[in-house]
């Protein structure tokens, strides 16, 4: 049995049905009468598929109605979900602190794009604003797959050593007049570097990039500097994830591909964030049907064994590295709607 | 083989676990094979060196810090100035907070690598699909930001080759199911946005083309004729839309997942 706690996070290798399971624990712990909010940040958007919901819907909290899902017509109830949109947080730290016009830099603009690259750290953003307002009882959070999981982990570390470090290092150029000038007006940051001289470090962007590029990228530190508190507020995000009591794991993987190494690699690098709450999770799962198979046929009993070696390899993975191993079968159906269903239907079980 | 037809650039993407890593592996090999100057490239993603040397697949690897610090240190003309820029926390945290700068640059090193040799083919496996796009919008979206100046020029020399017929070819890795292959169709029309014309899906890991369950008369379970039913089903709703379909692989490991993969890939060019 799986406690149920204020986030589950869900990770893995990508295209192992990561959002699908994570969709399904969503439903599953609606249907139990939990309030829940599902959150993905995976830049496929895959959810949208499953859940029908359109592009021009990302970043708006939307209810979805159990009615959905077969099996589940009956009952009346749902869950929320929201598809990640950088754009979308951008907006709302700039409605809430009441900074506009700064963040009106055509440098911010272009990086919220939805490819922009500033994903991973509104993300987080966005995650630790909903989960500040204590609306929900759980959010299920499905992940960036692969190496970029780790870059969302890492993300509010490099937005500490970016508010800690490099600023620190810029007030060491340019001292307390600053902190001081910019207290009342930002764009005349530029001109104030230029008038105190030896401001090596961007003379040195500015003979790369041009005179014009490095006035909108001071203004946008500058920007972003004065809205440090929202940035910051993230931090809290990584303390949540490290406690047991907030937390579970879900680190998914399916028997579909032969990533143990990558799964392995992933493992390692996410353990420091993890903690004794985690769960392998393998997906896609034919053992129940290879068992019961027993073909004559000796290129038949040749894949039959092969299947089953896969099953058997992550298996063994596991129990090198997880306590808690939980196995989900594949659904044969054509609907993600039903996948979704079926699993949902595998976590009473399990 | 015709190496004037072979693009000069392949890029492997697609959903992740779907196999681009092998499949970016068996292209390369396939290539070599065949006489073509090749290297294949991880986009500073996991190395696969050690397999590549067992394998005896040419590889070339560059991470983007190494690449920022090279293309800055060119940029002003000294090595040891773009060393202490990218040793500042400053810079440092920088590239972590924006990884499309670092991509861009990196894809800018391999351009510059094709440039320099014209007999040179790369393959490089590529991040999955988001990243994929964001590896190239970003280049977009910097010369919007900078405007003018050297790094637009650089971004348009880029452009140049990118864009030039035949050079580039991304090449989309499915699985024959339904969402899957949605989702190829899907990245396709993103990379076709950005102007990235020669797009090719191939779906992989179909059972119902593995040839240890072909023309046999012994039945095959019902979880089995059920996938390979729903397989051909995709197969036949989205038909002519794939270049190629790879068949279900019953190899030990990952070596010989690779060669096998190598042998089913004639007449891909």
């Amino acid at each position: 049995m799986v406690n149920i706690k204020p986030i589950e996070i869900f990770c893995g290798t990508g295209g192992v049905g990561k959002t699908t399971l994570a969709t399904s624990r969503a439903l599953d712990l609606a249907s139990k009468g939990k309030k829940v909010l599902l959150i993905t940040i995976d830049p496929a958007k895959r959810l949208k598929q499953i859940l029908g919901l359109e592009n021009t819907e990302a970043g708006k909290i939307q209810p979805i109605s159990s009615e959905i899902f077969p099996g589940f017509e009956e009952k009346s109830f749902s869950f929320d979900a929201l598809l990640m949109s950088p754009r979308a947080t951008l907006r709302r730290m700039k409605w809430e602190a009441g900074t506009e016009r700064e963040f009106d830099n055509p440098i911010i603009d272009i990086l919220a794009r939805p490819n922009g690259g500033m994903n991973e750290i509104m993300a987080i953003i966005e995650v630790q604003h909903h989960l500040s307002k204590r609306e929900y009882d759980t959010i299920v959070l499905d992940t960036p797959p692969g190496k970029h999981f780790i870059d969302f982990l890492q993300a509010s570390l490099k937005i500490k050593q970016f508010f800690d470090k490099s600023f620190i290092e810029i007030f060491k150029f340019l001292g307390k007049k600053f902190q001081r000038n910019t207290e009342k007006e930002g764009t005349g940051f530029f001109a104030m570097i230029v008038s105190s001289g030896v401001k090596k470090l961007l003379k040195y962007l500015q003979k790369v990039t041009g005179e014009e590029f490095v006035e909108t990228f001071v203004d946008a530190v500058v920007a972003i500097y004065r809205n440090r508190d929202a940035f910051l507020e993230a931090l809290k995000f990584q303390d949540e994830l490290r406690q047991i009591e907030n937390s579970n794991w879900f680190l998914v993987t399916s028997v579909e591909q032969h990533k143990i190494d990558e799964a392995n690699t992933l493992h390692n690098k996410a353990i420091e964030f993890m903690h004794g709450d985690s769960y392998l999770t393998i997906n896609k799962c034919l053992r129940r049907h290879l068992e019961t198979w027993n073909p004559t046929d000796s290129d038949y009993l040749h894949v039959r064994n092969s299947m089953l070696d896969r099953e058997n390899k992550i298996k063994e993975f596991a129990g090198r590295n997880f306590e808690k191993v939980m196995d989900f079968p594949e659904v044969l159906g054509t609907s993600p709607a039903q996948h979704v269903s079926e699993l949902a239907a595998a976590w009473k079980e399990s | 083989m015709d190496t004037n037809k072979i693009p000069r650039l392949i890029v492997v993407t697609g959903k992740g676990g779907v196999g681009k890593t092998s499949l970016s592996l068996a292209i390369t090999k396939h290539l070599h094979e065949n006489g073509v100057k090749v290297l294949y490239n991880s986009f500073d993603q996991i190395t696969n060196e050690q397999l590549c040397e067992r394998m005896e697949i040419p590889c070339w690897e560059m991470s983007t810090s190494q690449s920022a610090e090279t293309y800055i240190g060119k940029k002003l003309g000294t090595d040891m100035v773009a060393g202490w820029i990218m040793k500042t926390p400053f810079f440092k945290s920088l590239f972590n907070m924006i990884p499309g700068l670092g991509m861009m640059i990196l894809l800018g090193h391999i351009i510059e690598k094709l440039q320099n040799d014209p007999d040179l083919h790369i393959v490089m496996d590529s991040p999955s699909s988001g990243h994929a796009l964001t590896m190239f919008e970003s280049s977009h979206n910097f010369k919007e930001m900078f405007g003018k100046g050297m790094i637009v020029d650089d971004i348009n020399r880029m452009h140049d080759f990118i864009y030039e017929n035949n050079r580039l070819k991304c090449i989309v890795v499915t699985l024959p199911t339904l969402m899957a292959v949605n989702e190829g169709m899907e990245l396709r029309e993103s990379l076709n946005s950005l102007d990235i014309s020669d797009v090719s899906l191939i779906v992989n890991d179909a059972i119902h083309l593995a040839k240890e369950l072909s023309s046999k008369s012994e039945e095959l379970p019902s979880f089995l004729s059920k996938k390979i039913e729903m397989e051909k089903e995709v197969v036949s709703e989205f038909e002519g839309q794939f270049e190629k379909i790879l068949p279900h692989l019953s190899t030990e490991n990952e070596i010989e997942n690779i060669k096998s993969l190598t042998s089913h890939l004639e007449g891909l060019w």
